[in-house]
C-alpha cells in the first residue's frame, strides 16, 4: 500500500481527505486507481490526451518521478506519493537590462520631454532606450516606419541590415526614402533620414544579405531583433538565429490589405516555427511584388512592431508574446490568436534538433540561384527574340497570364490575356499544334503556365524570360514598369 | 476573490522589495479566501532571476504539510515583476497551475507600485483577474 498526499486545493474532490491509501505496483497504477475512485480529480491531473498535466509534478518520497521511471516508477509498501504543482513564472522584460548611461544631455532632455513627463517612461525609461541596441532587418516597407520611429524614440544604437537600392516602386510605402534617394543604397538613404530625425542615435550599417554564415555574428551584438523582411528563407533564418541567440524577434508581415505582428523567440514563448513548422511550397504565397500591398499597410504593422520593441525595452504594459495580432485594413479590424510554444518544435522545443543555422534557401525549396543561371531552363525565350518573331510575322500564339488589372497597366498588344488561374478552364482556346509563348510580369507565373501546358500535352510552349519587365528593358522602353 | 491581511501583505512587499531587481516569490496561506500569513521562499531558478522565478517543489511540499498540520491551506502564490507592470505574462501563464491564486506585485525602482491577482485555467490559456484586497 502507498500513501497519496492530496494537495489542499484538490481535497474538495477527494471527500476532503488529505491523504488516501491505495495499492498499486507503480505510480501510474496508483494514480489511475486514485482518479477512478475520485473521478473529479481526473481533469485536474490529466489533460484530454490522458497525459499528466504539465503543472503536475509527482514525487515518490523525496524524488521527482521525472528523474526516476516516470509513471512506471515502482512503488514499495509504505512509500509516500505526493502531488505537487510546479510553480514558476516571471515577467517578460529584457532579461538583463544593460547598464544605463549616466545621464541625458540638456538637449536630449528637451528632445525627449514628452517621454520624460510620463512616469511609465521617465528619466529611467529614456536611459534604458538610450542603452538599448536594436537590429532592424530590412529598410523597406516595415523597416521605414520602424527606423524613423525607433530613431525618434531615442534607441541608442540601431543596426540596419540591407543591401538593396532605392527604386521608384519603393516610394509608394517606404517613407524613409524619398524621390531624391532613388538609385542610392537603402542603408545610406535610411540612415540619413534617421539621423536627420535624431542625431543622437548611433547607426551601424550592415550592407549584406543576411545569411546563415553572417547572421549570428551580426545579431549577437543587439538586444532585440526586428524583422522587416518579406521572404520565407530570411524569416526562418532570423527566427532560428534569434532562438539560438536567445533574443526576442519582433515580427511583422504584410500582404495586400492584411498584416500580422507578434514577438517570437522570447525565452519561454513560441517561435516562428511553432506557428509555421514548414514553409509553404515556393510560389504558393505571392510576395508583395507579385500580389501588391496597400502602401499604408506597412506603416500600421511596422508601428505595432516599433511599439512592442519600445515596450520590451521599457518593461511596461503587456508584451505581444504568445499572441498574434491580425490586422485587416479593409474591415479595419484587429483580431488576436493565441500562440503557444510547441514543446516538439525542432528549434525552440524541449529537445531541439536544429542547433545551428541551416541552408534556408534549400529549406524553403528555392533552387540555388547560381545553379539556375548555369543551366538555363529549357524552353525560355528572350524578349528580343519574341520581338523578332512578331516583326517577321512568324506563326505563334503569345499569351499573357497576368491578371486583367495588370494588363490595363501595360501590355503587349499582340498578346492574348489568359490569367494563370483561368488557364485550366480556358485551355481549349489554345491549339496544341501551335507554337505558344507565355509571359507574365517577371517570368514566374508564365513558367507555371508553361509547366501546366506541357503536362496538358502541349509540346511547343516557351516562357518569355523576365516577363514584361524585361520587355520594357530590352524591347520597348515606353512600356511602363510596375 | 482573495483578501490578504496586513501582516501577510507587509511580509510579501518587504520580501520582494528586498529581492529587487530579482524576482521574489513565496506562498500565501490561510483559509476561506483570507490570507493570514505569507511565507517568503527562495527563488530557485538557476538562470538570471530578473525575469523568472521557480519555487522548489520541496519547499511547496513542506509548506503545504506544515500548514495542513495547523489547519490552514495554501491559497496562492505571490511573485514580483521588477521594473515591470503586474500583468500575467505569457511566461506566467505557461507555468501556471489552476489550483491557486497568483498575486503579482509590480516593483518599480525597488518600491512596491501595484498588484493584481489572477486565477489561471486548466489549459494554461487564460488567467482571469480576480478581486484582490489587501492591508
Amino acid at each position: 500500500m502507498a500513501k497519496i498526499l492530496i494537495p489542499t486545493p484538490l481535497r474538495q474532490f477527494a471527500d476532503k481527505k488529505d491523504s488516501v491509501q491505495l495499492s498499486g505496483s507503480t505510480v501510474g497504477e496508483v494514480l489511475k486507481s486514485l482518479t477512478s475512485e475520485y473521478a473529479d480529480l481526473r481533469r485536474h491531473l490529466y489533460n484530454d490526451e490522458g497525459k499528466l498535466r504539465s503543472f503536475v509534478n509527482v514525487y515518490v518520497n523525496d524524488e521527482d518521478i521525472r528523474y526516476l521511471n516516470k509513471e512506471a516508477t515502482p512503488l514499495q509498501d509504505g512509500d509516500t506519493v505526493s502531488i505537487v504543482p510546479s510553480i514558476a513564472g516571471g515577467s517578460a522584460g529584457i532579461a538583463a537590462p544593460p547598464a544605463p548611461p549616466a545621464t541625458l544631455s540638456k538637449d536630449e532632455i528637451l528632445r525627449y520631454s514628452r517621454h520624460l513627463i510620463m512616469p511609465e517612461v521617465g528619466m529611467e525609461g529614456q536611459l534604458k532606450l538610450k542603452a538599448a541596441k536594436v537590429a532592424l532587418i530590412g529598410t523597406g516597407g516595415l523597416g521605414a516606419p520602424l527606423g524613423m520611429y525607433l530613431a525618434a524614440a531615442g534607441i541608442g544604437r540601431i543596426g540596419l541590415v540591407d543591401f538593396d537600392v532605392v527604386d521608384f516602386t519603393n516610394l509608394q510605402r517606404q517613407v524613409i526614402h524619398g524621390t531624391k534617394d532613388v538609385g542610392k543604397k537603402k542603408l545610406d538613404s535610411a540612415a540619413e533620414t534617421m539621423l536627420d530625425i535624431n542625431p543622437y542615435v548611433e547607426i551601424d550599417r550592415h550592407e549584406v544579405a543576411l545569411s546563415s554564415e553572417n547572421a549570428l555574428g551580426i545579431l549577437k551584438d543587439y538586444d532585440i531583433v526586428v524583422d522587416g523582411t518579406d521572404n520565407f528563407p530570411t524569416r526562418y533564418l532570423v527566427n532560428d538565429a534569434c532562438v539560438l541567440l536567445k533574443k526576442p524577434n519582433v515580427y511583422g508581415s504584410i500582404f495586400r490589405f492584411e498584416g500580422q505582428a507578434t514577438i517570437f523567440a522570447y525565452p519561454g514563448g513560441p517561435c516562428y516555427r511553432c506557428l509555421y513548422p514548414e514553409p509553404p511550397p515556393p510560389g504558393l504565397v505571392p510576395s508583395c511584388a507579385e500580389g501588391g500591398v496597400l502602401g499604408i499597410l506597412p506603416g500600421t504593422v511596422g508601428l505595432i512592431q516599433a511599439t512592442e520593441t519600445v515596450k520590451l525595452i521599457l518593461g511596461i504594459g503587456e508584451p505581444l508574446i504568445g499572441r498574434l495580432v491580425l490586422y485587416d485594413a479593409l474591415a479595419m479590424r484587429f483580431r488576436e490568436l493565441k500562440l503557444r510554444r510547441n514543446p516538439e518544435c525542432p528549434v525552440c522545443g524541449d529537445h531541439p534538433t536544429i542547433t545551428k543555422l541551416i541552408d534556408y534557401q534549400e529549406f524553403c525549396g528555392i533552387p540555388n540561384q547560381q545553379h539556375q543561371e548555369a543551366a538555363p531552363v529549357d524552353g525560355d525565350i528572350e524578349p528580343t527574340e519574341v520581338k523578332t518573331k512578331l516583326d517577321r510575322g512568324d506563326r505563334f500564339v503569345l499569351i499573357d497570364v497576368r491578371e486583367p488589372h495588370e494588363y490595363q497597366i501595360c501590355n503587349i498588344p499582340q498578346a492574348k490575356l489568359i490569367p494563370l488561374g483561368d488557364l485550366p478552364k480556358r485551355v481549349n482556346e489554345l491549339n496544341s499544334a501551335d507554337e505558344i509563348i507565355a509571359h507574365c510580369k517577371s517570368g514566374m507565373r508564365s513558367a507555371k503556365a508553361v509547366d501546366f501546358l506541357k503536362q496538358a500535352g502541349f509540346k511547343k510552349v516557351r516562357n518569355m524570360k523576365g516577363g514584361i519587365l524585361a520587355w520594357s528593358d530590352k524591347v520597348d522602353q515606353s512600356v511602363p514598369k510596375y | 476573490m482573495i483578501k490578504i491581511n496586513k501582516r501577510a501583505w507587509d511580509t510579501m512587499v518587504s520580501h520582494v522589495e528586498g529581492t529587487f531587481p530579482k524576482e521574489g516569490c513565496g506562498l500565501m496561506i490561510g483559509s476561506d479566501g483570507l490570507v493570514q500569513e505569507a511565507v517568503p521562499l527562495p527563488n530557485s531558478y538557476t538562470g538570471p532571476q530578473e525575469d523568472f522565478f521557480v519555487i522548489d517543489p520541496k519547499d511547496l511540499l513542506r509548506v503545504d504539510q506544515e500548514s495542513r498540520e495547523r489547519g490552514l491551506d495554501v491559497l496562492g502564490v505571490f511573485h514580483s515583476h521588477p521594473n515591470c507592470d503586474a500583468y500575467f505574462s505569457k511566461r506566467d501563464l505557461e507555468n501556471s497551475c489552476p489550483w491557486y491564486s497568483y498575486v503579482v506585485l509590480s516593483i518599480k525602482k525597488g518600491r512596491f507600485d501595484h498588484a493584481n491577482s489572477y486565477r489561471p485555467d486548466f489549459d494554461q490559456t487564460e488567467a482571469p483577474k480576480e478581486e484582490l484586497t489587501y492591508g
